[in-house]
């Protein structure tokens, strides 16, 4: 007879563990070998994290947001530290699109990461023409995510998703260029993501990445100046979990498209937490920065929870809690 | 770099508000080089404030004992955190970071300024300097006798430098670029290295206007996230060689960069 450690996670009485547990994510046409994402801005490539930990364990690396030409930023400080959050301001900064193509892809594949690739343009024309330069290297990736909290210059500068109608016009025009599974990225600074949800999905995208930062603002009460160069950055961190949490939440009840959950993941117990209330998939991003290993450690303990639970699947806890 | 932890050996008060923090860590002390630094995380287990680790550049490094340090100025809630921390306590860092400080076989002479917490990765430099048959010049300024004792550790290390403070409670009184604005044309075959706040450093380089055959490099300071060049936090203004600037990293493309090509707006 074989000793069993009740310390082990997994043990219940009568209930020893004889599997491991399937962490694959469905949803659309998107297949993930599990349901952790790293989050676009938070993890560059996934080169400089390998060193911490084997990055092909995600479910994918999301790239850094490319745009047609490179961008050079916004002026310093370009970070601000918030209780229990960070502020950003980094202002999109970027090698274009050709980097990617060229160079980084091919650094990531040596990593044997999953890719998905993240892109903005400034207006429909821009992220049609960056559709058209990943054309060749669709194969390599397993998704395109389009961020649209990224200013539309045709609009004025206003984001994509303060009008839920470009999303729909956009996301169709890329699909039209490219087949390839997209999810449109959120922004929570509109009020509901609900409106621009059912536009995405219209415009043919397969998921949506719920929710991009908060927008906000710190000043020196010494200096009467603001702690950002730019004054407005955006919010991350667990600060913004909650209503993070209830934008996935809400948008899941409505059953609309699938749903990748993101914003102030910390622990497993957050990945958890937002797998339950309807996310089909998380992402981490600000952890990333103080704790270079928690992809990995998220995976484990989401893998850790399904045994103790006795649960076969993740997909059988995701929504749970509506 | 890797994601470390170290046992502290010491959390030496040197001063109001100024301490040096020893740890004991073997793959630190085999593989820093001069002007690196760790991105500390200044909170114990699961807290979530302060969020982000803070850089500190490595101090000193004793490879016989395998112990680092750094030393640092209690500012806010991470230096807070690190005050409070004793002997035996576990250091959670990531290390070392950045590019790191390589002597100039060409250059014989060189004069280091450091402002205020700037002279920590000076004092580093210059035991590598001296080690390496160079002359080391070392100017230090800052506000009042907070760094008293740390003068201690500087001797050990150079024998020829000048202390500043503003209101004269050691050294000589006064502040150490008007010093330079004074006396730069007899330095004319040295190397200056400054760290130091903004302000310093932008005197400095407006100093050098004048002396224009004198290399000055600068290490940089700037609020940081990752520390390991991914988030774009840290970003300082750089001159291009064909017109124009670019943003580079101080965490990964520095922390030293060229101080003539710095962009400060």
């Amino acid at each position: 007879m074989t000793d069993i450690n009740i310390y082990e996670p997994g043990y219940e009485p009568g209930h020893e563990p004889s599997y491991e547990p399937d962490l694959s994510a469905r949803f659309g046409s998107i297949y993930l070998k599990n349901p952790v994402i790293s989050c676009s801005g938070t993890f560059a490539g996934g080169i400089e994290y390998n060193r911490f930990f084997d990055v092909s364990k995600l479910g994918a690396v999301t790239t850094k947001s490319f745009s047609l030409k490179k961008k050079e930023g916004n002026p310093s400080p370009r970070i601000w530290e918030t209780a229990c959050g960070m502020l950003n301001s980094i202002g999109l900064q970027n090698e274009g699109i050709e980097y990617f193509v060229e160079r980084q892809l091919e650094e990531i594949n040596n990593l044997g990461a999953d890719i998905i690739l993240s892109i903005f343009g400034e207006d429909v024309e821009e992220f049609k023409k960056i559709a058209l330069k990943i054309n060749p290297v669709l194969k390599h990736l397993k998704a395109v995510e389009l961020n649209y909290s990224c200013p539309n210059v045709k609009a004025g500068g206003m984001a994509f998703c303060a009008v839920p109608e470009n999303i729909k016009a956009v996301t169709s025009e890329i699909k039209s260029v490219i087949d390839i599974p997209l999810i449109a990225k959120l922004s929570p600074n509109f009020g509901s993501v609900i409106p621009c949800a059912i536009k995405a999905k219209e415009g043919g995208a397969d998921a949506v990445s719920v929710i991009n930062t908060l927008t906000g603002t710190a000043f020196d009460i010494d200096t009467f100046k603001p702690r950002l160069a730019n004054i407005v950055g955006g919010l991350s961190g667990p600060a913004i979990k909650p209503v993070a949490l209830l934008q996935v939440y809400q948008l899941a009840k409505e059953k609309i498209i699938p749903i990748i959950g993101m914003g102030g993941i910390y622990s497993w117990q957050d990945a958890v937490e937002f797998l339950i209330a309807g996310a089909n998939a998380v992402s981490i991003g600000t952890v990333n920065f103080s704790e270079p290993d928690a992809g990995e450690k998220i995976i484990s303990g989401i893998n850790d929870f399904l045994v103790l639970k006795n649960i076969s699947s993740v997909n059988d806890i995701i929504g749970k809690a509506l | 770099m890797k994601l470390l932890q170290g046992e502290i050996l010491a959390n030496k008060k040197y001063g109001e508000n100024l301490f040096k923090l020893e740890v004991f860590s073997p793959y630190i002390c085999r593989n820093c080089l001069p002007g690196q630094f760790v991105n500390v995380k200044c909170a114990f287990g699961r807290t979530l404030d302060p969020i982000l680790r803070r850089p500190f550049s490595i101090y000193e490094i004793d490879k016989k004992f395998n112990v680092f340090s750094i030393l640092y100025l209690v500012k806010g809630k991470g230096t807070d955190f690190l005050a409070k921390l004793d002997k035996g306590d576990i250091l959670d860092f990531i290390g070392p970071l950045g590019e790191g400080f390589k002597a100039d076989e060409e250059i014989k002479n060189y004069l280091l300024l450091g402002g205020g917490i700037g002279v920590a990765p000076l004092c580093i430099i210059a035991k590598e300097l001296v080690e390496k048959g160079k002359n080391v010049f070392f100017i230090a300024g800052f506000k009042d006798e907070t760094f008293f004792v740390w003068e201690r550790d500087l001797i050990k290390i150079v024998r020829n430098y000048k202390i500043f403070t503003e209101n004269g409670s050691f050294g000589q009184k006064g502040i150490p670029t008007v010093y330079l604005k004074e006396n730069l044309h007899r330095y004319k075959d040295y190397k200056l290295l400054v760290c130091g706040p903004k302000e310093m450093l932008r005197s400095v380089q407006g100093i050098l206007k004048s002396f224009p055959g004198i290399p000055a490099e600068a290490l940089m300071e700037e609020r940081m996230a990752c520390g390991v060049g991914v988030c774009m936090g840290c970003a300082v203004k750089i001159k291009k060689s064909k017109g124009g600037f670019e943003y580079k990293k101080v965490c990964s493309d520095g922390p030293i960069f060229n101080l003539t090509e710095v962009i400060f707006d």
